[in-house]
């Protein structure tokens, strides 16, 4: 059931260190973000330059993880009666008087600490290490912000800050896990919404979770990021996962992932490499077999001719517009 | 810097978020557990709380629950989902320099296999001429441009980053070594020093594909097998176009054979290219659409205008004369420039438009 990184990834070695995770129980969220404070105060993060960025209308102030936010709660403010069913306490018509609300999830979002992680596969400085508790951390003394890493996260986590020019990300509080403490965002947690620990342990709570919840009624609770069969992991099994009760896309995540880079490098190099090698041939082929061309050549009217039609189809596509 | 945000750590070093260093060697922190026991406090978690099931977990239903879950379809989709690129205009010039100096490289060894020693040497110094601002461009595209030299700190062939750094150095080393054997009278260490630049430019004409195709944006993802190909294309056009110009300025006569191969490899380049686009843009589908609408967009018809441009004077050059084919090189070479970041720039709109994102991610699994 373990999910682990490859041994050959981990960067710091220890013995008997257990791979170390988040369950993040979005049921139990009440939208505080006193976890992104805690995670700004420990990690001495400076405040993000966001004003007016498009938020209006959100009581989401934050907006996104970023370079200087290591944990998000995202604010999934659903307009939609919710569909639980509730108690009945007289003399209050409580299904009633809750259909009329907005409904309103949070999630506190962090980085997923994959098991195929992205961002260190394309980091080609370094500086994105696979700790001895298989967490990923962006060693900034290394980092020299090259920002390949930002596209390569598909859950978009990790991000360069234009000030300090460097990218960053959640460490899962690596300088407070290796003093045996807990991360600072599930220390001040206060309904434990963030329950950290070793990673066997949080997928055996969450999945009791997932039955007590579903047998309550909460028929869509499921897990983003753990218990699933091996051809259905995200990205190989998140080190930090989720309970959900929406579907992944209206808190921002993508219903599934992977590396990208393990994902396509090698077919799109064997293209590319290919392509190469038979441009230089191609090349050498023009000087060594072309005859001296009376008129236009072939190969100009073959051009002119693709040119063409992608001008043909370009003026349709306006025309329809 | 905008100066507006104080980046000064309150504790710590400004190199990292707080020190890991210990003042005194294993020592425990106040007031901490071992194996994180402070962390399992809390009352929801007591036996009675109601929180969990008592029934032992079973995998079987959560991971059914899990499939549910995922598979249910979004009516709105909120983002952001993932981040897009923060690459300024250094990169896509760099990938026209770079891939202009791969595109001579293959020059200066189809000349020398076709005898024309001259154009050859001609060819190795536009490599060199093409390749000298590549590393400025890619240092001045760092978050820390002091720390350039950190890109070869490690050898990582998983990452098209890593190994295009590597592939930049070993390439511009040999070319430079290729003009250096030129200036010493050394032809014939010349000629194998730009071959075997010819294979190592394979790489570095394509390199810039790769790494754009191996990232989660849908546009770039999607193109995975066409984007190398094509990079090629725009790499063989502008290095043939830039090694007609330098030939022709240096005195070579309009009809010897070198001028008119190169203008049949610059026609053969942007055919390639051409073809390959828009076979690229049937298979993308919708995902078009960021091609088409996004911050790429003006560059896409920008690039589109000179490459027909060009190809118009090509096919009336016999009549225009000399002037004409020139211009017309000239209008490819800014072609293949407007190629470069209208590929950059779709990807900035395509990973922000989170409907594409949240598309391309379902689909994920059905082409596996």
């Amino acid at each position: 059931m373990t999910t682990r990184a490859a041994p050959g990834e981990v960067s710091v070695r220890r013995e008997d260190a257990p791979r170390m995770g988040f369950f993040t129980d979005t049921s139990v969220c009440i939208g505080c973000k006193a976890c992104e404070v805690a995670c700004k105060q420990w990690n001495d993060l400076p405040a993000d330059d966001v004003p007016g960025d498009g938020r209006a209308g959100s009581y989401d102030h934050t907006g996104a993880l970023g370079a200087a936010t290591w944990r998000h709660v995202r604010f999934v403010e659903l307009l939609e009666p919710n569909p639980i069913p509730l108690p009945d306490v007289a003399p209050v018509d409580v299904a009633a008087a809750v259909a009329d609300m907005d409904r309103w999830v949070f999630m506190s979002d962090v980085c997923k600490h994959c098991t195929n992680a992205g961002c260190m596969d394309a980091c080609p400085t370094g500086a994105l290490i696979r700790t001895e508790f298989d967490t990923v951390v962006l060693q900034p003394d290394v980092c020299n912000g090259c920002g390949y890493c930002i596209p390569a996260c598909p859950f978009g986590v990790v991000d360069r800050d234009p000030d300090d020019g460097r990218a960053a990300k959640c460490t899962l509080c690596y300088d407070r896990l290796q003093d045996g403490m807990e991360p600072a965002c599930a220390k001040a947690c206060p309904t434990d919404s963030i329950r950290f620990g070793p990673y066997d342990d949080l997928v055996e709570i969450a999945q009791r979770r997932v039955a007590a919840l579903q047998d309550r009624g909460v028929a869509g609770a499921y897990l983003y990021g753990a218990g699933d069969e091996e051809a259905e992991r995200l990205a190989g099994g998140l080190g930090a996962f989720f309970l959900l009760t929406e579907a992944p896309e209206r808190y921002g995540l993508p219903a599934q992932a992977d590396s990208p880079i393990q994902d396509g490098v090698v077919p799109a190099t064997l293209a590319a490499v290919g392509a190469g090698l038979a441009a230089a041939a191609g090349v050498a082929g023009a000087f060594r077999f072309g005859r001296p061309a009376r008129g236009v050549g072939a190969l100009t009217v073959v051009a002119a001719v693709a040119g063409a039609a992608e001008l043909a189809r370009d003026l349709r596509q306006r025309w329809r517009r | 810097m905008s100066g507006r945000r104080d980046m000064t750590p309150a504790v710590g070093t400004p190199g990292g978020p707080a020190s890991w260093r210990r003042a005194v060697r294993g020592a425990a922190v106040a007031l901490s557990q071992r194996r994180w026991r402070d962390a399992a406090w809390s009352d929801i978690f007591r036996r009675d709380s109601g929180y969990l099931s008592d029934a032992p977990p079973d995998p079987a239903r959560v991971a059914e629950a899990n499939r549910r879950g995922r598979a249910q379809a979004p009516d709105v989709v909120d983002g952001p989902i993932m981040k897009a690129p923060v690459w300024t205009w250094e990169v896509p010039v760099y990938f026209w320099t770079g891939g202009m100096a791969a595109g001579a490289s293959f020059v200066a060894m189809a000349c020398d296999l076709a005898g024309d020693a001259r154009s050859a040497r001609l060819a190795r110094r536009v490599v060199l001429a093409a390749l000298a601002p590549s590393p400025a461009l890619l240092t001045m595209d760092l978050g820390r441009p002091e720390r350039f030299h950190h890109m070869l700190r490690i050898v990582k062939p998983r990452s098209p980053m890593s190994t295009g750094a590597w592939c930049l150095t070993v390439f511009g080393a040999l070319g430079a070594a290729a003009v250096g054997a030129d200036l010493l009278g050394r032809p014939r260490a010349a000629r194998a020093l730009g071959a075997t630049n010819a294979v190592v430019g394979g790489y570095l004409g394509s390199y810039a594909g790769v790494l754009l195709a191996a990232t989660a944006v849908p546009v770039w993802a999607r193109s995975r097998l066409f984007l190398g190909p094509i990079f090629v294309s725009t790499a063989v056009l502008t290095g043939a176009a830039a090694t007609r110009l330098t030939v022709s300025a240096a005195g070579v006569p309009a009809g010897h054979p070198t001028r008119a191969a190169l203008g049949r490899v610059e026609s053969g380049a942007m055919a390639a290219e051409l073809l390959l686009s828009e076979l690229n843009r049937h298979r993308l589908g919708p995902l078009a659409a960021a091609l088409d609408d996004g911050a790429g967009a003006r560059w896409f018809t920008a690039a589109q205008w000179l490459a027909r441009g060009g190809l118009a004077l090509r096919l009336l050059g016999r009549r225009l004369g000399p002037r004409a084919e020139h211009a017309a090189s000239g209008l490819f070479m800014g072609s293949a420039l407007c190629f470069r970041f209208a590929w950059v720039r779709a990807g900035r709109s395509s990973a922000r438009d989170d409907e594409a994102v949240a598309r391309t991610a379902r689909a994920r699994r059905a082409r596996r």
